[in-house]
């Protein structure tokens, strides 16, 4: 089926099959591989991107359900070359280790922060409590967030 | 502190962290070669029987389909996921590429190969086996008792060993004992990238594989040996990796990988899912141990008698080496007169176990950690002071395997970490009666750093001074997510005193970079880091040999400063750049600035850490909650200290999960019953409390700077720590992990 949407300010006109997963489509189409897959039943967040301002599992989406929206993944977030602010405060606080969790916490913060500029570490755990990390138990990518909303 | 370093103890970002924010760097998954094809694993689901029948008559009709393989078709011969040196002892080959007997729920009986996924996944499930059923051993007790049902060939005891140190003499005063018993269950790794790798093999049969591996010189031997190959046309390639603890350690797809990509003659992908992840790869092993101790009233040890039996899963793989390892963990930790650790690994018919980050100590550490709790109540002293009366001191031997522990500064990070979590007051204070208790509990772990003395323990470095002055570090680096090629930076950089990002780190790869094993046994940072150290410092005395004839002045006079050479005792001092005397060295002097060095590792001292926990349990719901936690740890010298953190914060995630919640538990037919994330429960951001992590730093021992190992030594004693606060909240002595909400219930019941 044909369908229109938008990724990462881009417009898209495809001819999808309607049970494509957004997550296949994102990574097999548009070669958009940051967005990652670690588990494909909504259990791991590493698949995450904002839809309509909102965090998602793009395991749990089929392409039809995408029509006339706007996504924006990882590759989507930093501006030209100039790093998003979480980005850098990813890097700054070692939120980051090996990295596979990082663009879907990435993606869901910033999906809070777009919503709530200020949050408390309460609701910035809630906001990813749905991506796992296996590395660097959670305490610096919340200080990373929470520096990136203080700035 | 002694000295003042530059870069050493500061805070980086790893390696890469640019592209991992971005998400611009490819991990295995996420690479595509041209004309490469994808692999779809069927996997076995029976846990023993023989494959009486393949029906692949419908899957090859799927569109796109191009070759189905199983036993039928691929070479009839076993190896050895575990072998990284040939020759290698306690290795067997008892594992084929394609299963017609299997072993496990999850044993690989076939696999697709189709120009895409979807219609790889579509075959498998098309194709039909026939099996005849086996009966099936699920647990070392009964895979030992019926002897007559043989797993391998050779039965189902995999390996037996036994250690004996020390006596027990007569104790001037008054002894207790105390015997417990603690069953550790198969956990997970939990890695969020899924395994696999990518595999050809070119017309001139030259094969290549990129993995994310921890070791490509180990991948490289397990594919020549079975392929037949020289080493030198089995090129490994290590790529990003998201993550092993372990789970990458073993070489589990890249010669069946390759088999099917030479067998096609085009590239493929192997890429698991969750699934596959959890059943078909590898777990943490479920280890029984049962420890008898002797200790005088006084408090202190005269006798551990330890017996723990090690279920190796369908295969042996790295499991009698992790059954031996068990017994190398107690006497680096405890002084203990009297020493006994018998064991063995055994064959059921169910997930292999393998590898898993702290390789045996966690379990045993948790057996005698929980065990010395109860001690301690027997003797009603404070767990603390009890322990501080038997853990070893500086440079104790370890009698085992008769290696100094070197500066081993556990006692220190007990009396620090006591007092940075008030231990004494909360250990004092009333406890609550109500429906929440509250619980402290503290554990001690000891790791080591290296594999010398048991295993080749060498590593090959090349550095060189490009013409700008920039640097590349062109080494065996097999990064599992930590940052290692960062350390590496920062070690170089201090010792050049060059800005760390004037230097590019080499991943591993065999037909580019030098001899290393791997990533196992903490050797990383104390070995290869130490590599790198003496590799720059090979480097700078070039430098200087060469600044020395630029500058006309005894080298001597010469020392190097924030990028240049200057030099001293001289009325105005004059200063070199690295990017001059680099261009000049080849200009004039007809020499590169390049140093090689094969560094191999003579000690191997004990790493150490305390950590703390405090509890809150539900005795309604069952529910633990951790509220508060310290790692204490002794590093020696802190190279990348918010990584270091973040492997503290990391392994309390993983050890609380450990004691509380994650297990790969089977049904009385042999069925996983944990699947999934939605069954496998990991702690979330909602879960966990905000980890402290407190760093002793001494550089005691050989490592760069004098740095120990963390990886492991981080994931040791949390799970104890765990178990003794919730034992400590409810006055219970439980030892069954992990403390799930319905047996936290059943005690509260009893
Ligand atoms: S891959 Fe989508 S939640 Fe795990
Ligand atoms: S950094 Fe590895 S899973 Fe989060």
């Amino acid at each position: 089926m044909l369908i229109e949407f938008k990724v990462n300010a881009k417009q898209y006109k495809m001819d999808v099959c309607p049970t494509m997963r957004l997550l296949d489509l994102l990574r097999e189409e548009l070669r958009l591989t940051g967005t990652k897959e670690g588990c494909g039943e909504g259990e791991c967040g590493s698949c995450t991107v904002i839809m309509e301002g909102k965090a998602v599992n793009s395991c749990l989406v089929l392409a039809p359900q995408i029509c006339g929206k706007e996504i924006i993944t990882v590759e989507g977030l930093a501006d030209d070359r100039e790093l998003d602010l979480l980005q850098q405060k990813f890097m700054e606080h070692s939120a980051v280790e090996c990295g596979f969790c990082t663009p879907g916490m990435l993606m869901s913060a910033k999906a809070l922060l777009m919503k709530n500029p200020h949050p408390t570490d309460e609701e910035i755990r809630t906001a990813i409590a749905g991506n796992l990390c296996r590395c660097a138990g959670y305490s610096k990518i919340v200080a990373a967030i929470k520096d990136a909303a203080d700035a | 502190m002694s000295k003042e370093f530059k870069y050493v103890g500061n805070t980086f970002p790893c390696d890469d962290a640019v592209r991992k924010v971005t998400g611009d760097l490819a991990y295995g998954c996420d690479m595509q070669l041209p004309n490469m094809l994808h692999a779809k694993l069927l996997l076995s689901s029976i846990p023993h029987g023989i494959v009486k029948n393949i029906d692949t008559s419908k899957a090859e009709k799927v569109p796109g389909v191009i070759k189905i393989f199983s036993h039928l078709n691929a070479p009839d011969k076993m190896f050895s996921s575990y072998r990284i040196i040939p020759g290698q002892k306690m290795c067997f080959a008892d594992e084929p590429l394609f299963a017609n007997r299997v072993r496990y729920v999850g044993d690989r009986v076939a696999a697709v190969v189709a120009t895409s996924l979807v219609a790889a996944r579509e075959a498998v499930s098309l194709i039909d086996i026939d099996y005849e059923e086996l009966p099936a051993l699920l647990t070392p007790e009964e895979a030992l008792k019926n002897e007559e049902v043989k797993i391998q060939p050779w039965g189902n005891l995999a390996h037996e060993y036994a250690v004996d140190v020390g006596e027990l003499s007569p104790a001037a005063e008054d002894c207790i004992t105390m015997e417990s018993e603690t069953q550790t269950q198969r956990a997970h790794h939990g890695a969020i990238e899924p395994h696999g790798c990518l595999a050809y093999c070119d017309t001139a049969g030259k094969l290549t594989v990129w993995t994310p591996t921890q070791s490509v010189y180990g991948a490289r031997t397990v594919m020549a040996e079975f392929f037949d190959m020289n080493y030198s046309d089995v090129r490994v390639i290590k790529v990003p990796m998201g993550g092993s603890f372990g789970g990458k350690q073993e070489f589990l797809f890249e010669a069946v990988t390759s088999f099917m990509a030479m067998e096609t003659k085009r590239p493929v992908k192997l890429i698991l899912d969750r699934e596959e992840c959890i059943i078909h790869t590898k777990v943490r092993p479920a280890v029984k141990s049962r420890i008898k101790t002797t200790v005088t009233k006084s408090g202190k040890l005269q006798e551990l008698i330890a017996d723990s039996t090690l279920n190796s899963g369908a295969y042996s793989g790295a499991t009698p080496d992790y059954a031996t390892t068990l017994s190398q963990k107690v006497c680096r930790l405890y002084r203990i007169p009297h020493y006994k650790h018998t064991g063995r690994a055994v064959y059921t018919n169910t997930a292999r176990a393998g590898g898993f980050r702290g390789w045996g100590a966690p379990e045993i550490i948790t057996a005698v950690e929980v065990h010395m709790d109860q001690v301690a109540k027997k003797l009603e002293m404070d767990p603390v002071e009890f322990r501080l009366k038997n853990l070893v001191h500086p440079y104790d031997m370890d009698p085992v395997t008769n290696i100094s522990l070197g500066d081993a500064r556990v006692i220190e990070c007990l009396e620090k970490g006591v007092e940075a979590f008030h231990w004494k007051e909360r250990y004092n204070s009333q406890q609550e009666q109500g429906r929440y208790r509250r619980g402290i509990g503290v554990a001690c772990g000891a790791h080591k750093n290296g594999m010398y003395g048991g295993f080749v323990d060498c590593t090959t470095m090349l550095l060189k001074m490009n013409e700008d002055g920039s640097l590349n570090l062109n080494a065996s680096i097999h990064d599992v997510g930590c940052g290692i090629g960062t350390v590496m930076k920062i070690i170089v950089a201090e010792v050049l005193d060059v800005d760390p990002d004037l230097i590019t780190v080499t991943e591993a790869d065999t037909e580019l970079t030098g001899y290393d094993p791997g990533v196992y046994g903490s050797r990383v940072t104390y070995v290869v880091g130490a590599c790198a150290k003496k590799t720059a410092e090979m480097l700078k005395s070039q430098i200087l040999d060469n600044a020395a004839v630029i500058m006309n002045k005894p080298k001597e006079y010469l020392r190097v400063e924030n990028g240049h050479v200057v030099t001293s005792g001289e009325a105005e001092q004059r200063t070199l750049s690295y990017k001059e005397i680099a261009e000049k060295s080849i200009q004039e002097n007809y020499t590169s600035l390049s140093a090689a060095y094969t560094h191999h590792s003579t000690s191997n001292p004990g790493s150490y850490s305390v950590q703390f926990a405090e509890v809150l349990v539900d005795t309604i719901t069952g529910l633990t909650s951790v509220t508060d936690f310290l790692a204490v740890c002794d590093v020696g010298r802190a190279i990348n200290r918010g990584m270091i953190e973040g492997q503290f914060q990391g392994a309390a995630q993983m050890g609380i999960g450990y004691a509380l919640s994650e297990e790969v538990k089977y049904n009385a037919q042999g069925q996983p019953l944990n699947n999934s994330f939605t069954n496998y429960h990991m702690l979330t951001a909602k879960d966990m409390p905000d980890a402290k992590v407190l760093l002793i730093e001494h550089e005691g021992d050989d490592g760069p700077f004098g740095a120990k190992s963390v990886g492991e030594i981080s994931n040791v004693p949390t799970a104890a720590a765990v178990i003794n606060a919730v034992n400590d909240a409810l006055g219970t002595f439980l030892t069954d992990m992990p403390l799930t909400p319905e047996k936290i219930l059943v005690a509260l019941n009893k």
